[in-house]
């Protein structure tokens, strides 16, 4: 038995060296004998002759160029060439400007937002507050300037005459 | 000849380099068909081939032939693009259509060493790629030049830059698995 083992495997190692195409016919012959009595060997031979097959027929399966493909190898190699002769910088800056213009656009707005904006609402607040607090009256320089004396006492005391 | 060609073409003479793809477009093909069954994705990979061949012409000496050079190229440039692609663990007789039993069937019967039809040769290409889909693209390729295309162990090492026992290491293991995967096919079939 471990013979047989060691012929099995002798058979086998035989098909997996070589492709079965390049067997001699003293190896072809030698497993033909063994596989008369052997059906692992015979299984493994049959496995080997199939797999033979469809390697070949896989390989044969070629695509052939079309007519168009030398143009468009070198219509593809002069768009590389146009691509290459373009500065670094001036590549970076072509792919980077959509990004920088968004990011201008952005800083501008938010100049915008934080200088212009807030002088035009600050007055509008001390306004309503001088003229009815007293405090932002007495308080508040910017609105003494805006308001005359007369304004300035009628505002304390009219306070006064509200408490009582 | 060679050489010529490659120095016109490094020296920026068009028609020089559109001679060299006209002359060897069909062996890159050839190379490239090997790895993809799909004419949109062979032409895709030969194109990268010439681009990559284009910028490299430089290194080209003139010691080997320029079909050498480039099926060098060509085959890492392939490598390179099916290297991610997933494996199969295994491949089992529920997953054969019905043409690849009947093709298996007829071939067991002993109707005939090779594919006849067209319809045939269809099916045992198909029946092929699932086989070799359980090997990495290294094995399948030293398989397919060797066993496919009778290549010498020497040629595909050169096409390659592997080592000769590395592509017959690569080749014995190819050869095992495939033989296993379609031994167990047979089997299941048999049961």
């Amino acid at each position: 038995m471990p013979e047989g083992n060691q012929t099995n495997k002798h058979i086998t190692e035989m098909l997996d060296n070589t492709s079965i195409a390049m067997l001699s016919e003293s190896e072809l012959l030698e497993i033909h004998v063994h596989t008369l009595d052997c059906m692992s060997c015979r299984d493994a031979f049959e496995a080997a002759r199939l797999s033979a097959v469809v390697i070949k027929s896989r390989a044969e399966a070629t695509i052939e160029p079309s007519p168009f493909f030398q143009t468009r190898v070198m219509a593809a190699l002069r768009e590389q060439q146009a691509v290459e002769s373009v500065p670094a910088m001036l590549r970076l800056w072509r792919s980077a400007k959509a990004l920088v213009s968004v990011m201008a656009v952005t800083t501008a707005a938010l100049a915008v937002v934080s200088f212009i904006q807030p002088s035009q609402t600050t007055p509008v607040v001390d306004q309503t507050a001088s003229a009815y607090s007293a405090y932002s009256v007495i308080m508040d320089q910017g609105a003494d300037d805006q308001m005359s004396y007369e304004q300035v006492l009628s505002t304390i005391y009219e306070d006064d005459d509200d408490a009582r | 000849m060679d050489l010529d060609l490659a120095r016109q073409a490094q020296a920026g003479e068009e028609s020089a380099f559109a001679e060299i793809v006209r002359r060897y477009s069909p062996r890159v093909f050839s190379v490239a068909s090997r790895f993809f069954r799909q004419r949109a994705l062979v032409e895709e990979a030969a194109q990268e081939v010439f681009l990559k061949a284009y910028t490299q012409l430089g290194s080209f000496e003139g010691r080997g032939s320029l079909e050498g050079w480039l099926t060098r190229i060509a085959t890492n440039t392939c490598l390179n693009m099916v290297r991610g692609a997933k494996r199969r663990p295994e491949y089992t007789v529920s997953d054969l259509t019905d043409d690849e039993q009947g093709w298996l069937e007829q071939q067991s019967a002993g109707d005939g060493g090779e594919p006849a039809s067209v319809e045939n040769s269809i099916v045992a290409t198909d029946l092929a790629d699932r086989l070799l889909s359980v090997l990495s693209p290294e094995d399948q390729q030293a398989l397919l030049m060797i066993d496919g295309e009778q290549a010498s162990i020497k040629e595909v090492a050169e096409a390659t830059g592997w080592s000769e026992s590395k592509v017959k290491v690569r080749a014995f293991r190819a050869r095992r698995k495939v033989r296993e995967a379609m031994e167990k096919l047979l089997s299941y079939k048999r049961a």
